[in-house]
């Protein structure tokens, strides 16, 4: 089982790695620093290390998808991101794919799981 | 405190120096956020620190994660080639002066402790100057790399773009630029350490010394080129063997390396303080010939014709060279 579990976790976090950026996408309609992020996106249950989320951060920023400002007014300075014109586009197009393979997977997934509970 | 400092020094200082700044005030306010989160003000403590690093991660893996794409100096493609060329000049150049030591200790075995002396210097030196140059050259090449700067363009592509198999005639033999290699780094390393025993050897009852061809007061200098000639010639034969086929590119490249190299050697031979000035006299000092006999008046022409026919058979292997590569490349 111990096994089992390993292989799960290199998978889960080739699986996450996409699944962040549409979570962090989703999120920056409004700005928002990378902590307060990290926050929203455990609470509504997508769990993201800041490691992992201030990078992605500032990479889609380079690939212009994200603009940035840095807020010096608040007790210390922080770095606000939101969605760029393109990033908003991107987005769009992202959650119909995203749906796409969502109910495709679903489609092959859910047979086989039928078919085991009626053989069992 | 400190540690948060030493924390985001070690994070940016991995990183390219255009971003660090930034990097570092962003990571210093994730930090105090994180605390802030975990002790309500005031009551912090050095554990709290130490875990909210942890939960970070160690600072080579968050500079990678920033990073993105691992940096390399010279690339997969290229690798294989490098590690080949590097064995085959280290071994050479180990190989070549253990047997100049051999030979010395043969032909003057009282000295065997200075000549293992010297061996051991050359080899400390000489070996890590070996694996620099062709780590620098590979690297260079690394960077210069066509097909890769071609597909990092992101040019569509299209299977009519698929280059023909070369002709056998059009391909370059791995061995050719193999032996090509070792050959060029024997003369180096011989021309380099052995230069005193080029020239005629003077046996009588043992080995009695040499009269060198080449002179040696001003040889030092010259020997920077002689130097340049045949490591430019070692990166002739790299690229062969990475590219593995002749291509017009190729060839152009060779004839240009090839007319560097007949420049030089045109600019060396022609000095007349480049060969050994009393070359005739020592010969007769050393009894080899009588001055004014008959076979002195054929070793002189000889000796004055020689800059001549080198000159000559230099030109014309190296033209040759180029131009069969022209040829070559003609070929489907």
């Amino acid at each position: 089982m111990a096994d089992a579990n390993e292989h799960l976790d290199k998978i889960m976090l080739e699986l996450r790695r996409g699944t962040i950026t549409i979570g962090a996408l989703s999120q920056l309609s409004e700005p928002q620093y990378g902590y307060s992020l990290v926050t929203m996106l455990n609470e509504k249950g997508i769990h993201v290390e800041p490691g992992t989320l201030y990078p992605l951060l500032r990479r889609l920023e380079k690939q212009g998808l994200l603009d940035s400002k840095w807020d010096t007014n608040e007790s210390r300075p922080r770095k606000y991101y939101v969605l760029s014109q393109t990033g908003k586009e991107v987005f769009d197009l992202l959650v119909v794919e995203w749906k796409n393979i969502a109910a495709s997977l679903d489609q092959i997934i859910e047979p086989k799981r039928g078919d085991e509970n009626g053989g069992n | 405190m400190e540690v948060i400092n030493r924390y985001i020094y070690a994070v940016t200082q991995k990183l390219p120096s255009s971003q660090r700044q930034d990097i570092a005030d962003e990571l210093r306010g994730l930090i105090e956020d994180m605390l802030e989160e975990r002790t309500e003000r005031e009551d912090m403590k050095e554990s709290d620190i130490e875990e909210v690093l942890l939960e970070l991660g160690s600072p080579r893996e968050l500079a990678d994660k920033y990073r993105g794409t691992k940096k390399y100096m010279i690339g997969p493609e290229l690798f294989d080639s490098y590690i080949l060329v590097l064995k085959i000049v280290l071994i050479v150049i180990s190989a070549s002066i253990g047997i100049g030591f051999i030979i010395q200790t043969i032909l003057d075995p009282v000295s065997i402790l200075n000549y293992f002396v010297d061996m051991i210097v050359r080899l400390v030196t000489v070996l890590p100057m070996a694996f620099g140059w062709t780590t620098f050259w590979f690297a260079i090449g690394d960077l210069y790399d066509g097909n890769k700067q071609k597909d990092l363009l992101g040019q569509e592509w299209k299977p009519s773009d698929l280059p023909p198999i070369p002709d056998e005639k059009r391909q370059i033999k791995r061995c050719e630029s193999i032996i090509g290699i070792i050959f060029y780094t024997i003369i180096i390393v011989f021309l380099a350490f052995s230069s005193d025993y080029f020239g005629v050897w003077i046996f009588r009852d043992g080995f009695n010394g040499v009269v060198p061809f080449l002179n040696e007061q001003t040889y030092g200098i010259y020997l920077l080129l002689i130097l340049l000639v045949f490591g430019t010639g070692i990166i002739k034969e790299c690229l062969k063997l990475v590219k593995g086929k002749w291509t017009y590119r190729l060839a152009i490249y060779t004839t240009i390396v090839n007319a560097v190299s007949m420049a030089a050697v045109l600019f060396i031979i022609s000095r007349p303080d480049f060969w050994n000035p009393e070359f005739m006299n020592q010969l007769v000092e050393a009894g080899v010939v009588t001055a004014g006999s008959e076979a002195f008046d054929t070793v002189t022409a000889i000796w004055n014709q020689s800059t001549f026919w080198i000159l000559i058979l230099f030109i014309i292997g190296l033209a040759w060279d180029a131009v069969d590569g022209f040829i070559k490349s003609r070929k489907r």
